[in-house]
C-alpha cells in the first residue's frame, strides 16, 4: 500500500513560558491519503496555524519541536528538507489574498517568478500561465498578467494565488483559511474551484477552517483541534453528523442551523485556554468547560479512541456517547408584535445619495436607493447584505450618525431633522449603536468603568457614587465579572470588548439597539454567547434590535424580520422563515446557496458553471435568472 | 502612463505657483525689519542724497505691493537686482556660486546613500539580537550632532591632528580651471587635468562628509523601521512560503517596499540638507550659495538675501517634484486610478 | 488568525513603566545634569565668563602643560575661562530650549487638532500653509526671519516657534485624522458630546504621547537652532555667552588652541542627545499597541 502523502505521528511542538515548557501542539497525529482532502477545524488558538508552520519547516526560533515525527511520502521531513520543497513538492494557499501578493510587481512578473523557482523554462514561461490562469476559471488571462493586484477583486487574486499552488504539481497543497477574508458569494465559489481543481491533479490537501460545516462539506476527512490537541478525528460526514467530542459537538451546536429546527445556542463557560493557562492543564484541556467531565479528565492525557469506522475521539469514556445524541432545547423566537400603537422607528422615503466632489464632478454614488421602514418596539429586525451593499448606511441612518439626502427618518413619531435640543438628545437615548470593531469602538485610554459610563459625563445630575453603581449593574446586564471594570480594553478578550461595548448603549437605557456587524471576527463560542445576551435583553427590556450581518445563519436566530440588500437596494423583506425558508429573489437565492448547509448528505457547493470561467455574483445571477 | 504625465503635470503647475507664493513671503519677510534697513546698508558718512539714490534703486519708494510688483517685472526677465555690498547682479553672483553647492550637495547625497543603505539593512538585521541595543545607540548619538559641528570635528581631527585633507576652499591655489560648466568635478575632466580633479575631490570630501554623516541616521532610521514594517506583510510571508531564498524575499519582495516611505522621508529632509550647506561651507571657505547666504545676511544684502532665499526654495521645490516622479514610478498604486 | 503572543506585559504603574526603558532612564538623567548645570551655573562655575584675563589667553586645560588650575579648561583669545563660558552657555540653551519647543508645542498641536478634526476649508488653507512653509530649508527661513525681526534671543525664540510649528502640526494632525475616524468618536457624539468635548476627552489624550515625544524632541532641535544663530553673530549680544558664539570664536584659534573648540561641541551634543534618547525612549513606553493583554 502507498504510504500516506502526509502523517503526523505525536508530533508536539512547544515554547518556554517563564521557567516551564508549554506544548502549544500536543502529539498531534494525523494523515493525509493522495488525492484526498483533509480538514483541520477549529477556532483561532487552536494550533491550526502552528500545524502549517511545521510543515512549511518556518518555525520561530523560539519554538522548538519536542516530540513526534513527520513524514512526507514515507520520509521523514526534518525543518530544512520541508523548507527546500516550498513552492515544488508542498504548496500553500495564504488566508488574505489582497495582502499575499506583492503590491508593486505585476501578476506576470510574480508568476514568473515562481516559474523560475519551479525550474521551467524560460520560453514556456508565458503559455505555462495563461494554462494556469484559465484553469482557474481567469477570463483574458493575458489581460489580468499585466494587471497589479490591486487592481484585482479579492476572489480574483485568490485564484490566481490557487493557479500558483497547483502549478508544478505539487503533491501536497496546505490552504490555511483560504475563504475566511471574503464574501459568502466569493466563498462558494472559491471552494468549488478548489475542489474541481484539486480532483484533476490528485492533490492531497489540508484545507485549515473554523467552519466545522464547510469542512465537513468540502474534505473527505476532518480533523477537530482544541488548545493544540485533536480531539475528534475522522470521516468528514461522520464528525458532522454524529459528533462525539463534547467540543465538535458544541462547535457544531454553536453555529445556527439555516433550516430545520432551531435549538438554542449553548454557551461555554470562560475561553479555550492561552498560553499561560495550558501551564498547569496536564490532562484533557477542554476539561474546565466541558458540561460533562468527571474526576479523571483533568488529571489523565487523553488518547485518540475509535467510536466507529475510522472515527475516533480522545475523550473519556462516558462523555462520548451522550453528547452525540444531547440536543439543548428548542428556539422559539417570540412573534413579531402586530403593530399596534406609533411605531419606535420609521424610515420613510429615506434615501441616501453621494455626489462626487472636484475632479469627480457629475459622478453620483447611491449608498442607499429611496426604501421604506418601521420597527416596532420589541422587534427584532436583521439586515443581511454583502460589503457594499448599503447596510452600514442603514445603520447609520436609524441611529442619526448620517442625515438622508431625501426622506425623513421618525423616532417615536418625532422627526429627527429640525428637532428640538430637548427631542433630540430624548432620541439619542431611545436609539444606540453598538459597534462592529471592538478595538476602534473602545478608547484604549479609558478604563471600562469610564466606558460604560461615558454617556453619563454631560450628564451633571447623577453623582459619581451613583455612577459606580451604574456600572455595576451594566455589567451585570452583559453578563462580566465586576473586576474587568478598572481594566483596559487592550487588557481584554475580543468577546469581553463587545460585551463592555452593549453595557456602554445599554448606559442610557434604549429602546432601540442597532447592532452593525457585532460578532464578525469572533469565535463561534462567543458569537453565541453574544446572540444569547441580545435575545435575553430583549426579553427582559423589551430593547428592539436591528441586527446588521453578512452571515445568514445568525440572522436567523435573531430576527423575526430580515431585509435583503444588494447594491444599496432591498431586494426582499418579510418574515425571516418565510424569506429563508422560500426565497423570491434570485440574489437571496444565490446568498442561502452558498451558506454550507447542516445535512452533511447534501451536494455543496451545487455546480453553477463556474467551471468555465466565471468570476462575479453578477454573472452568477445573469446565469440563474 | 498617461496617467503618470497627467499627475506629474499638475504638480508642475501646483509647484510653480508655490514658486511665485514663496516669492511673496520672502519678500514680506524680508521687509518686516522694524529699523530702517538703508542706515544699515550704507557707510555712516552717506548723504541724504546717497540714501535717496539707493532708495529709489532699490525700489523702496513705493508701497509694499508696488515694490513687489516692480521686482517680480525685473524678475522675470531674469533681473534680480544688484547685490548692495558686492556691487554685482545678484544673477551673476547665484550663477556661480550655485554650481559648487550643488556638487556639493550632489556628492554628499551619494555619500549618504552609501553609508545609510547598508547600515538601514544592518541595523535591521540586528533586530533583537544582541548588537541591536548599540547599534541603536550609535545611530541616537550620530543623529544628536549637527551638519557643522560634523564639519567642525572633522576638521579637528583630519586637517589639524592628522593633516590629510584639505578643508579651505575648492582647490589649492596652485590649480586654475575654466569654468565651462561650473561643477569642478566635470570641467576639470573635461579639461584633461586629473590632477586637479584629485584636488578638487579631495577637498569636497570633508564637507560633504559632514553633510552625508548629519543626513545618514535619519536615512538609516526610517529604512530600518520600513523594512521591519514590509517584513510583517502577508505577501513575505507568502513569497517565503512559496520557496523563495531569504535573500531574494529582501532584495526584490521588501526593500522596493520599503523604498517607497524611505523616499518619501529623504524628500522631506532635503531642506535639512541644503540648509546644512550654510554654515558647512561658511566652515570650510566652501564658495557656494550657502557661504553668499551668510554674508548677505550679515551685511543686510536685502536683494541678495532675496535672491538668495529664492534659489533654494526653488531647489526644494525641484527635488519635491523628482521625488514624486520617482514614487510614481515605483508604486504603481499611484499610476493606475 | 492569532500568532501566539510569547511576551505579556502586565499593567504596570505609570512610573515604573516610564522607566523600564534604558533610553528614558539614561536620556532623564542626562536632562536632569544639563537642567542642574544651567539653573546652578552661578554656583558651578569657577570664574565670571565674561572677565578678561588678557595675561592669561589661549591657555590649555589644567592637565596638560602650561594650563592653570584656575581655569580647568582653559581661557580663550580673551583669557576667558572657558568652562565658566561652557556653563553658563547652557543658560541660552535651556532658555531657548524650553520657551520655543512649549511655543512650537502649543502652535502646532492646537491647530493640528483643529484642522484634523474640524477639516473643511481650515484644514485645507493651514495644510497649505504648512505645505508653503516646508519649501524653505529650516535654516534659511530663521535667518531671513532674523533678519526681518532683528536680532537677539527672544527673536531667535520666535523665530524658532514661526518656523517650526509645522513639524508638531504635520504629525499630530496625522494622528488626528485617525482617531477621528474610530468608532470611539462615533459613539460619543451618539451620546450627545460637543465636538469641543471630544476634541478635549477623547482626542487629545490620544495624541499626548506623540506631543511628548515631539516636545523633547523639539528641545534638541531649539538648541542646534540657537547654536547656528549664535555662530553667525544673529542671537544674542556680544555680553552674553552662548555656545554658538564659543564656536565661532574657536574657529579662529583652530590651529592653537583646539579645546576651545571641543568645549561647545561636547556641550551642544551632550544636551541634543540627551533630549534625543529622551525623546526616543517616550516614543517606545508612551506606545498604548505595545500594552498586551494581560493573562486572559
Amino acid at each position: 500500500m502507498m504510504p500516506p502523502v502526509l502523517e503526523f505521528k505525536d508530533v508536539s511542538v512547544s515554547v518556554k513560558v517563564g521557567e516551564a515548557e508549554v506544548a502549544l501542539l500536543r502529539k498531534v497525529s494525523f494523515e493525509v491519503g493522495k488525492g484526498r482532502i483533509l480538514g483541520l477545524a477549529g477556532e483561532s488558538g487552536a494550533g491550526k496555524s502552528m500545524i502549517g508552520r511545521v510543515i512549511s519547516g518556518l518555525l520561530p526560533d523560539n519554538l522548538r519541536f519536542s516530540g513526534g515525527e513527520v513524514r512526507f511520502q514515507g520520509q521523514t521531513l526534518t525543518g530544512r528538507l520541508a523548507r527546500s520543497f516550498l513552492g515544488r513538492r508542498i504548496a500553500f494557499i495564504p488566508q488574505e489574498p489582497l495582502s499575499a501578493l506583492n503590491p508593486v510587481y505585476t501578476i506576470r512578473q510574480q508568476m514568473y517568478e515562481h516559474m523560475k523557482h519551479q525550474g521551467l523554462p524560460r520560453a514556456q514561461w508565458e503559455s505555462y500561465c495563461i494554462e494556469r490562469l484559465l484553469e482557474v476559471g481567469l477570463p483574458d488571462p493575458a489581460d489580468l498578467l499585466g494587471r497589479y493586484p490591486h487592481q484585482l477583486s479579492g476572489g480574483q487574486c485568490q485564484r490566481v494565488l490557487i493557479a500558483m499552488a497547483f502549478s508544478g504539481d505539487p503533491e501536497l497543497i496546505v490552504a490555511d483559511e483560504p475563504t475566511t477574508a471574503l464574501d459568502v458569494v466569493t466563498q462558494a465559489q472559491i471552494v468549488r474551484l478548489l475542489r474541481g481543481v484539486q480532483r484533476k491533479h490528485g492533490t492531497a490537501v489540508i484545507l485549515i477552517t473554523h467552519d466545522l460545516r464547510l469542512a465537513a462539506h468540502v474534505c473527505d476527512e476532518v480533523a477537530v483541534l482544541y488548545a493544540g490537541d485533536v480531539v475528534e478525528r475522522g470521516p468528514a460526514r461522520s464528525v458532522l453528523d454524529a459528533p462525539s467530542h463534547p467540543y465538535s459537538w458544541s462547535l457544531k451546536m454553536a453555529t445556527p442551523s439555516l433550516e430545520g429546527e432551531q435549538y438554542v445556542l449553548p454557551t461555554l463557560a470562560e475561553l479555550m485556554p492561552g498560553l499561560k493557562d495550558m501551564v498547569s492543564l496536564v490532562g484533557c484541556r477542554f476539561a474546565r468547560r466541558c458540561p460533562t467531565r468527571n474526576a479523571e479528565c483533568e488529571s489523565r492525557l487523553p488518547r485518540l479512541e475509535p467510536v466507529a469506522e475510522g472515527h475516533y475521539v480522545s475523550c473519556g469514556g462516558q462523555c462520548r456517547t451522550a453528547a452525540g445524541s444531547r440536543k439543548t432545547e428548542p428556539h422559539v423566537l417570540p412573534a413579531p408584535k402586530n403593530a399596534l400603537g406609533r411605531p419606535l422607528l420609521e424610515l420613510r422615503d429615506v434615501s441616501m445619495t453621494y455626489h462626487g466632489q472636484g475632479r469627480r464632478r457629475g459622478q453620483v454614488f447611491h449608498a442607499l436607493r429611496p426604501m421604506s421602514l418601521s420597527i416596532a418596539p420589541g422587534e427584532l429586525v436583521g439586515v443581511v447584505g454583502e460589503s457594499g451593499s448599503g447596510k452600514s448606511t442603514l445603520a447609520r441612518l436609524i441611529v442619526g450618525l448620517l442625515e438622508p439626502t431625501g426622506g425623513s427618518v421618525h423616532v417615536e413619531g418625532v422627526a429627527r431633522r429640525g428637532a428640538s435640543g430637548i427631542q433630540a438628545a430624548q432620541m439619542r437615548e431611545t436609539v444606540q449603536m453598538v459597534f462592529q470593531d471592538p478595538d476602534s469602538a473602545l478608547n484604549p485610554r479609558r478604563t471600562v468603568e469610564a466606558l460604560v459610563t461615558q454617556a453619563l459625563e454631560i450628564r451633571r445630575d447623577i453623582p459619581l457614587a451613583e455612577r459606580g453603581r451604574i456600572a455595576q449593574r451594566l455589567m451585570g446586564q452583559v453578563g462580566m465579572a465586576l473586576d474587568a471594570l478598572g481594566r483596559f480594553p487592550s487588557q481584554l478578550s475580543g468577546g469581553q470588548k463587545q460585551r463592555v461595548n452593549i453595557a456602554r448603549a445599554l448606559c442610557v437605557t434604549p429602546r432601540l439597539l442597532v447592532a452593525d456587524e457585532i460578532v464578525s471576527g469572533l469565535d463561534v463560542s462567543v458569537q453565541a454567547l453574544i446572540m444569547n445576551l441580545l435575545l435575553e435583553l430583549n426579553r427582559e427590556l423589551g430593547i428592539a434590535v436591528v441586527f446588521i450581518s453578512h452571515d445568514l445563519s445568525v440572522i436567523r436566530y435573531l430576527c423575526q424580520r430580515v431585509l435583503v440588500m444588494r447594491h444599496g437596494e432591498v431586494v426582499e423583506q418579510g418574515e425571516t422563515e418565510s424569506v429563508f425558508g422560500n426565497p423570491q429573489h434570485p440574489y437571496t437565492r444565490l446568498l442561502i446557496g452558498s451558506v454550507p448547509p447542516d445535512d452533511a448528505d447534501a451536494v455543496w457547493p451545487a455546480p453553477d458553471g463556474s467551471e468555465e470561467g466565471i468570476v462575479s455574483s453578477e454573472q452568477v445571477l445573469e446565469c440563474q435568472s | 502612463m498617461g496617467n503618470v504625465a497627467h499627475l506629474l503635470g499638475r504638480k508642475l503647475i501646483t509647484a510653480c505657483a508655490m514658486a511665485l507664493l514663496l516669492s511673496v513671503v520672502v519678500f514680506i519677510v524680508l521687509r518686516m525689519i522694524p529699523s530702517d534697513p538703508l542706515a544699515m546698508m550704507l557707510p555712516p558718512s552717506a548723504t541724504q542724497a546717497d540714501i535717496d539714490i539707493v532708495r529709489k534703486e532699490l525700489g523702496l519708494d513705493g508701497s509694499i505691493f508696488q515694490q513687489y510688483v516692480v521686482w517680480l517685472g525685473h524678475a522675470l526677465q531674469g533681473d534680480l537686482g544688484r547685490s548692495i555690498f558686492f556691487r554685482e547682479s545678484v544673477v551673476s553672483l547665484l550663477l556661480t556660486a550655485l554650481p559648487p553647492t550643488l556638487e556639493l550637495v550632489l556628492v554628499s547625497l551619494v555619500m549618504a546613500l552609501l553609508i545609510s543603505i547598508p547600515g538601514g539593512v544592518l541595523l535591521y538585521k540586528l533586530e533583537r539580537r544582541r548588537g541591536e541595543m548599540l547599534a541603536d545607540f550609535v545611530l541616537v548619538f550620530l543623529l544628536s550632532v549637527p551638519s557643522f559641528l560634523w564639519g567642525i570635528i572633522l576638521i579637528v581631527v583630519f586637517g589639524v591632528i592628522f593633516p590629510i585633507l584639505p578643508f579651505m576652499g575648492r582647490l589649492d591655489p596652485e590649480f586654475s580651471v575654466n569654468a565651462i560648466t561650473g561643477f569642478a568635478l566635470i570641467d576639470t575632466v573635461l579639461q584633461g587635468e586629473w590632477r586637479a580633479w584629485l584636488d578638487a575631490f579631495s577637498h569636497l570630501i570633508l564637507p560633504a562628509f559632514a553633510l552625508a554623516l548629519s543626513f545618514s541616521p535619519i536615512i538609516v532610521r526610517v529604512l530600518r523601521s520600513s523594512l521591519l514594517d514590509t517584513a510583517t506583510a502577508q505577501y513575505v510571508n507568502v513569497a517565503r512560503l512559496r520557496g523563495q531564498s531569504e535573500w531574494r524575499v529582501l532584495v526584490h519582495h521588501m526593500f522596493k517596499n520599503a523604498a517607497l516611505p524611505t523616499l518619501t522621508l529623504i524628500g522631506v529632509q532635503f531642506g535639512f540638507l541644503f540648509g546644512g550647506t550654510l554654515l558647512i561651507e561658511v566652515i570650510f571657505s566652501f564658495p557656494g550659495i550657502g557661504n553668499l547666504m551668510v554674508q548677505a545676511i550679515k551685511n543686510f544684502d536685502l536683494p541678495l538675501i532675496q535672491g538668495v532665499a529664492l534659489v533654494f526654495c526653488l531647489m526644494v521645490l525641484v527635488v519635491n517634484f523628482c521625488i514624486d516622479g520617482l514614487y510614481a514610478v515605483l508604486d504603481p498604486r499611484l499610476r493606475t486610478s | 488568525m492569532t500568532t501566539t503572543t510569547m511576551k505579556y506585559a502586565g499593567a504596570r504603574s505609570g512610573l515604573a513603566r516610564l522607566c523600564s526603558h534604558p533610553k528614558v532612564v539614561i536620556g532623564g538623567v542626562m536632562v536632569l545634569i544639563f537642567l542642574l548645570v544651567a539653573l546652578l551655573a552661578p554656583w558651578l562655575a569657577p570664574n565670571d565668563p565674561n572677565a578678561q584675563d588678557l595675561l592669561a589667553t589661549l591657555l590649555p586645560p589644567a592637565w596638560s602643560e602650561g594650563g592653570l588650575a584656575q581655569y580647568p579648561l582653559g581661557t580663550d583669545a580673551l583669557g576667558r575661562c572657558v568652562l565658566s563660558r561652557l556653563i553658563f552657555g547652557s543658560r541660552i540653551a535651556l532658555l531657548v530650549a524650553v520657551v520655543a519647543a512649549t511655543g512650537t508645542m502649543l502652535l502646532g498641536t492646537v491647530l493640528a487638532i483643529l484642522a484634523g478634526y474640524l477639516r473643511g476649508w481650515f484644514d485645507r488653507s493651514i495644510s497649505f500653509i504648512v505645505m508653503l512653509w516646508m519649501a524653505f530649508p529650516p535654516v534659511v527661513f530663521s535667518m531671513m526671519l532674523m533678519v526681518g525681526l532683528g536680532t537677539g534671543v527672544s527673536n531667535v525664540i520666535l523665530a524658532v516657534i514661526l518656523v517650526d510649528w509645522t513639524r508638531f502640526y504635520r504629525v499630530v494632525r496625522a494622528e488626528v485624522l485617525v482617531a477621528r475616524q474610530r468608532e470611539y468618536v462615533h459613539a460619543a457624539r451618539l451620546l450627545g458630546f460637543s465636538h469641543l468635548r471630544i476634541m478635549l476627552r477623547e482626542v487629545l489624550p490620544g495624541v499626548a504621547p506623540i506631543v511628548i515625544t515631539l516636545f523633547s524632541l523639539e528641545m534638541g532641535v531649539a538648541i542646534v537652532v540657537e547654536a547656528i544663530l549664535s555662530f553667525v553673530g544673529l542671537s544674542v549680544p556680544s555680553n552674553v555667552v552662548a555656545w554658538g558664539v564659543m564656536l565661532a570664536d574657536g574657529r579662529d584659534q583652530i590651529y592653537q588652541a583646539g579645546w576651545n573648540l571641543m568645549a561647545p561641541v561636547v556641550g551642544i551634543v551632550f544636551a541634543v542627545l540627551a533630549f534625543n534618547l529622551l525623546s526616543d525612549g517616550l516614543r517606545v513606553v508612551l506606545d498604548p499597541r505595545l500594552r498586551k493583554r494581560g493573562s486572559e
